[in-house]
């Protein structure tokens, strides 16, 4: 099946008066009856629509000439490309809280994605019933119907003319992000360039560097909270198990801790660890997806899997790991966690998918994401759980685009986001300069214990205490000494420092 | 500048319904039209040229 000239012409001149008629003098309605003014997005992608028809209206007069579809699949695909930017900005909102006019529930600004896909649908379907041996041609009469379409098309871009006189003025002023609503009276009319001031940026608030804890400067004396006390490094240890990686984190756990009486250990009855206090265990994570449970000497493997960063929540780098009762959570830089639990009923090869290795003995019950608000778009590097709450907690770190101290707490419950704040600094500590604070601090490592949240911040080797409670940072010490400081641990009076060499410093827990 | 655009537009809607002969100058506008709308909508995304979502 291939179409004439004279029916393409006419299949053209009506594909432009629906073009016309629909998206551009419907927007043009919206405008000037409604009072919906357009963005200067929605200007843009208005145009692109008008420019479509004018295209079609050069192919009614002059026949399909290359350069004309050539113009129009640009065109389609610009028109695709804008339509998803500016989507972007709305999309991910929460009901109901999209920008402008909706119809049939769906706003303008998605409906020029839906049109210009339609567009290039159009022009691939033209093309294909195009007879063979079209080529350029004379100038032909467009027909009763592609004058009417000429006509209507002079008659609706004087209208928006008009409209974008009113809305955006004469040049040299442009559109408005957030545009009035359209008005005959000069004096509510709003001409400005506001558009042109800020800088460029490929992805804007999304230009998130990813942390780097080693380029801190890790020295006490260098920090944004002048005349701490300091606290001395009272033993070292060491991490001599093989792991695949650099450490990032480390977790004890709580001896004499209740377990779930589905768990491997609660099977027997007994409803809690049955380690005892000498049983302490540890929980080790590497930036190679690497997860060890380690015995109370840190010497052995008791088991360990390679979790496949992958499928199908990303995992970025594990930086945070902590024990909730017998599950052991772990957390990658992006916030999406992981959690699993040893079992020594489980199924290798039921487990392939979930790890690139493992040494048997563990399952994974929950990969997620972490949402966040006041800590959007910022990174993490540490993982606490405050078992009277029974929430998680993380620690942002600040990056050039986002600097905030904010710490997040997720509901063990539903693993959704609890509380957030930003604490305060309690009597008794000040900035060492103007313009200094907490936002300086790169929290690698926290835990918590008696109610407070430990964390401890590579940058300026400070250890923190803020008090859960209060929300309020109680105290704050100097660790001198520490190199590279890359996770937190509390066992019983100590807390230990873990740097990413596996070296392992205790200090005495201070309890403000 | 949209203003401007439109009237870009609206001469060349005109030359092609009113004086085809003049094909080559309203092909030229066109392509000047599509540029200013190319460069505005540049203009209005230059903080984030790509979407604000995760890529």
């Amino acid at each position: 099946m291939a179409l004439s000239q004279d029916r393409l012409r006419l299949v053209l001149a009506w594909v432009v008066i629906v073009l016309i008629v629909g998206p551009v003098g419907g927007a043009l309605w919206l405008g000037v009856v409604h009072g919906d003014s357009p963005c200067i997005l929605c200007w843009a992608q208005r145009t692109s629509m008008i420019l479509i028809a004018l295209v079609g209206l050069f192919v009614l007069r002059y026949g399909p000439r290359p350069r004309y579809l050539a113009m129009a699949v640009l065109l389609g695909a610009w028109g695709v490309f804008m339509a998803l930017r500016h989507s972007g900005l709305h999309l991910a909102r929460d009901v109901g809280q999209g920008f402008s006019t909706s119809i049939l529930g769906v706003h303008t600004y998605a409906w020029s994605w839906f049109i210009h896909w339609i567009v290039l649908g159009v022009i691939g379907v033209l093309m294909l019933l195009l007879r063979e041996g079209f080529s350029e041609g004379e100038t032909r009469d467009p027909g009763r119907t592609g004058r009417f379409a000429m006509g209507l098309f002079v008659v609706a871009v004087a209208g928006n003319a008009v409209q974008a006189f009113i809305s955006t003025g004469p040049p040299p002023f442009i559109g408005q992000a957030d545009p009035v609503r359209i008005s005959l009276n000069p004096r509510h009319w709003v001409w400005m360039n506001e558009e042109l001031e800020g800088r460029m940026s490929l992805r804007g608030s999304w230009t998130i560097p990813t942390p780097n804890p080693d380029a801190e400067d890790p020295d006490p004396a260098h920090g944004p909270l002048a005349n701490l006390p300091t606290l001395a490094v009272s033993r070292w240890e060491r991490i001599t198990a093989r792991l695949n990686g650099e450490l990032t984190d480390l977790a004890a756990s709580l001896p004499d801790l209740p377990v779930s009486p589905s768990s491997p250990e609660g099977r027997g009855g007994q409803g809690v660890r049955t380690t005892g206090g000498q049983g302490v265990r540890y929980l080790a994570v590497t930036d190679h997806y690497g997860v060890y449970l380690l015995d109370s000497a840190l010497s052995n493997v008791e088991h360990h899997v390679v979790l496949d960063p992958g499928y199908s929540i990303d995992l970025t780098p594990l930086a945070g790991a902590a024990f909730l009762g017998d599950t052991l959570a772990v957390l990658s830089t992006n916030k999406s966690y992981a959690l699993l639990r040893p079992d020594p009923d489980a199924d290798a090869n039921a487990e392939w998918r979930h790890f690139l290795e493992t040494g048997g003995g563990v399952t994974e019950l929950r990969l997620g994401r972490f949402a966040t608000v006041r800590a959007r778009q910022m990174y993490v590097l540490s993982l606490a759980y405050d078992p009277s709450a029974d929430e998680l907690i993380t620690v942002a770190v600040p990056s050039p685009r986002q600097r905030r101290f904010v710490v997040s707490r997720f509901a063990r419950a539903d693993f959704l986001l609890a509380s957030e704040f930003v604490p305060r600094l309690a009597d008794g500590l000040t900035p060492s300069g103007p313009g200094r604070g907490l936002a300086e601090y790169v929290v690698t490592g926290a835990a918590v214990a008696d109610g407070y949240l430990y964390a401890f911040s590579a940058a300026y080797s400070t250890l923190l205490v803020i008090d859960l409670q209060a929300e309020t940072v109680r105290a704050a010490y100097a660790v001198p000494g520490i190199e590279h400081s890359s996770g937190l641990a509390v066992r019983g009076s100590q807390l230990l420092v873990v740097q990413a060499d596996g070296r392992v410093a205790a200090v005495e827990r201070p309890i403000p | 500048m949209e203003f401007l655009n439109f009237l870009v537009i609206l001469v060349v809607g005109w030359l092609v319904w009113r004086r085809p002969e003049r094909e080559r100058l309203a092909f030229r506008l066109l392509v000047v039209s599509c540029l200013l709308m190319v460069l505005l909508f540049l203009i209005g995304t230059h903080t984030s040229f790509v979407p604000g979502v995760n890529l």
